[in-house]
């Protein structure tokens, strides 16, 4: 594995791939793709296998090495040509004073005069067809503070401040007054829209430039950044306060929280089968050697048990109930039948969009289905509902989960319906972000927690965690 | 391991022999993970020859397959091996006398229990154990290609069991030992994504992501697998069908589905892909009512107004706003 030095590889040029390779990874670290040092490992003995010559097993190579997962294969592929260039030049359009007769260029020039002194140059600049060198680029960079940027979501952005910096806006604006100064000398109509075009080609092949060297320079930046933002604070943090990209990191985390639950759930049922020996069962079974108990029959004792729960996806609790609900999704094995319901005023039965595979996408077609707004918070209208349609998903081996800070707005809070949903249940469980000292002014949680079999607070990650296993496995 | 495939190309000519139509993105990773001795995780929709490219591969490099189906529940008994207990109960019932024999003789007890264990061999040896797909492939004489299919339906126990066998190929029975493999077998998981799969799996794996094919693979696959439709109805029907995938459907065509209604073309011995034809045939492509409803009303229609290509003449027109 000359990952760590042992052989000399074998091509020129190599050393700086091995270290392009590893700035890659790195960056696909940074961008939040798991890549394990034995994959990265891989990735070198696939490419030593495979070559450098052939830039699509190149690819492919890194890719199935690298990539384990459908959602990373869009991040890789951004990245990838910004490592390693986009395997074509930018196309420019040219110099259209190449082919002109001396009376076009005379005009050409002639018109130009017009313009003052800097645009002037910055015109003819666009003009020349020539690609921008690397020191222009680097140039333009500084000037933009590129080197500061991390994100690649800033690229085009970059890119544009980079055009700015160049006057772009400016000298398009000047382009259309040279070429209606052009037309007005009696130039001919083709050669007008000749150079035009060549223009606009030259133009764009310095965007392209612009945007794959923006592209070029943040990635190295990500593949710099130091890794390892400490996740248990963020655990540890509320949720109101967390933010937007706080939440999409918390996302991973979640992902990781729920497989291990998952696992730790699923062992801890598995045990539980190999538990009592069922008596009946292997008498029963020992009939077939003779009365001789060859196979011993254990209980069957895995409760899985069904869950139906209820999350306010107002404004206040969106954050909370999302996460919620990706904890339920990626424990549904492990769980006989989930009934999930979301309310804002009224109920919605969004079991439905949970039988899909993806997570995100079912979380995020229920909250765009019911976008938050300044309309009322009313549990008691939306436990109506539940009792109107619903009531018979609750029945014995039922743990009913309200998500939500019970504030209702004054509103009825319907205590009648919740009681009785609360027999029916085996269990009921209220998370609530808030703690005791809290429940006042409109909040009915006062009036509720009396009724439940217990109420959690879960505020951050690490409580709601803790809830969702002591839920499943009660 | 036997290398039939020495190169991206060979792997291409060998499974396109075997019907199966390979993109340069599968041939590559097919014969990367063969070179590098590594499973490969195939994943993507159901119906687009996951389970088709391990069959090809096997007959393709004259290899046995060998397949284990997943389903919820399954477990090392079904997956690995089991004692066949029964046998060894009758074994030990007919051999009775023999028993008597060998045990009679013996002047104490300890003795007779002695003389007994002498013999378990008989009883806990391969002859007893009841081979399940893995253990097969471990054992097998010839290089396999093992085929775990749609791992995704099994439970998360069994992936980490999983693991031990894909990572040294070996397996310890405690009546055996441990037995390892003659022959690293080829190992092809596939994976409908219907759950994510451990970590740890994938990291043991190389990755490919099988997609619906475009027009002209999967219009190849059509010609090469149907051959008696008319290439004109073919490339009629293949566009069809992948109109359909761009809508909205419950369910997606799957190819397998597109070769099935392709094989209904030509029993209808149909000549032109008009409303009757569809009308009848439909069902085979689409298999939820609301789909085919939704395709009825859609795609039947007549198309409407194509748009207006968008104005271009505006100058500059790229860097108008910033």
């Amino acid at each position: 594995m000359y990952l760590l030095g042992g052989e000399t590889p074998p091509l020129r040029g190599m050393h700086i791939m091995e270290s392009r390779i590893l700035q890659l990874i790195a960056a696909l670290r940074a961008s939040g793709v798991r890549v394990s040092l034995a994959e990265s490992a891989e990735a070198f003995s696939a490419v030593d296998l495979m070559g450098i010559q052939d830039r699509e097993h190149f690819r492919l190579s890194l890719r199935a090495t690298l990539i384990k997962d459908l959602k990373d294969i869009a991040t890789f592929e951004k990245l990838f040509p910004l490592f390693f260039g986009s395997g074509q030049p930018p196309m420019m359009g040219g110099n259209p004073s190449d082919d002109m007769t001396p009376e076009e260029a005379q005009m050409l020039a002639e018109a130009l005069r017009q313009f003052a002194e800097n645009l002037r140059q910055r015109m003819e600049r666009l003009m020349s067809g020539d690609q921008l060198s690397r020191a222009e680029l680097e140039a333009l960079g500084q000037l933009v503070g590129l080197n500061q940027a991390d994100n690649l979501n800033y690229q085009n952005w970059m890119a544009q401040r980079m055009m700015r910096a160049m006057a772009f806006p400016e000298v398009q604006k000047a382009m259309k007054e040279l070429i209606e100064q052009l037309a007005q000398m009696g130039m001919s109509r083709e050669r007008i829209e000749q150079i035009r075009q060549m223009i606009q080609q030259n133009m764009q092949g310095m965007q392209g430039q612009m945007e794959q060297f923006a592209g070029e320079r943040i990635a190295e930046n990500l593949s710099e950044k130091p890794r390892g933002e400490n996740i248990d604070n963020l655990m540890n943090r509320p949720f109101h306060a967390l933010s937007d990209e706080d939440k999409k990191l918390l996302q991973r985390e979640v992902k990781k929280l729920a497989a291990m639950l998952r696992t730790r759930i699923a062992l801890r049922q598995k045990r539980a089968k190999n538990g009592q020996m069922d008596p009946k069962a292997t008498i029963r079974a020992s009939l077939k050697y003779h009365g001789v108990p060859m196979e011993i029959k254990h209980k069957d004792r895995v409760h899985k048990p069904k869950i139906v729960v209820i999350c306010d996806v107002s404004t206040s609790m969106r954050f909370c109930s999302e996460l919620m609900l990706s904890f339920l999704f990626a424990l549904q094995g492990q769980v006989r039948k989930t009934h999930a319901f979301a309310f804002i005023d009224h109920l919605e039965s969004i079991s439905e969009d949970f039988s899909g595979a993806n997570a995100d996408e079912a979380i995020q077609s229920v909250l765009w289905r019911m976008p938050s707004g300044h309309y009322n918070t009313d549990l008691g209208w939306a436990l109506n509902d539940f009792n109107n349609e619903y009531m018979d998903t609750l029945n014995s081996g039922t743990t009913l989960i309200i998500v939500g800070d019970g504030r209702n707005n004054y509103n009825d809070p319907r205590l009648d319906i919740f009681s009785h949903m609360a027999r029916r249940a085996t269990r009921t469980i209220w998370l609530n972000p808030e703690p005791p000292l809290m429940w006042n002014g409109d909040s009915d949680m006062a009036k509720y927690a009396p009724l439940c079999s217990n109420v959690l607070k879960v505020s951050n990650l690490r409580e709601l965690a803790e809830a969702v296993d002591e839920m499943i496995t009660g | 391991m036997t290398t039939i495939f020495d190169s991206t190309t060979t792997v291409k000519t060998e499974l396109s022999k075997q019907k199966y139509i390979a993109s340069d993105e599968i041939a590559t990773i097919v014969y990367l993970s063969q070179k590098l001795g590594k499973p490969l995780l195939a994943e993507g929709p159901a119906g687009v020859g996951k389970t088709e490219l391990a069959k090809a591969i096997a007959s393709a490099t004259g290899r046995e397959l060998i397949r284990l189906q997943c389903y919820e529940g399954l477990d090392e008994s079904k997956a690995l091996y089991e004692w066949e207990y029964s046998k060894q109960l009758l074994y030990t019932q007919l051999l009775r006398d023999k028993l008597n024999d060998t045990l009679g003789k013996a002047e104490s007890l300890a003795e007779a229990a002695d003389k007994l264990a002498k013999e378990e061999d008989v009883f806990f040896s391969n002859r007893f154990l009841l081979q399940r797909p893995l253990l097969k492939a471990i054992l097998s004489d010839k290089p396999t290609v093992l085929l775990i299919d749609e791992i995704d339906r099994a439970d998360a126990e069994f992936e980490a069991f999983l693991l031990e066998i894909l990572s040294d190929f070996q397996v310890s029975v405690p009546e055996l030992g441990t037995l390892t493999a003659k022959h690293k077998p080829f190992v092809i998981l596939t994976s409908n994504n219907t759950r994510e799969l451990s970590e740890a799996l994938k990291r043991r794996c190389l990755y490919l992501f099988i997609d619906y094919p475009n027009l002209q693979e999967e219009l190849a696959v059509v010609r090469l697998k149907v051959p008696d439709l008319n290439p004109k109805l073919a490339q009629q029907a293949v566009e069809f069908v992948q109109k359909l995938r761009k809508a909205d459907m419950r369910k997606s065509p799957s190819i397998s589905e597109t070769l099935d209604w392709a094989n209904a073309l030509v029993a209808l011995n149909a000549s032109n892909l008009d409303k009757d034809v569809l009308e009848d045939t439909l069902s085979v492509l689409l298999k939820h009512e609301a789909d085919l409803q939704k395709a009825k009303r859609q795609l039947m229609a007549p198309p409407p107004q194509q748009q207006k290509p968008r104005n271009n003449n505006e100058d500059f027109g790229r860097f108008s706003g910033n």
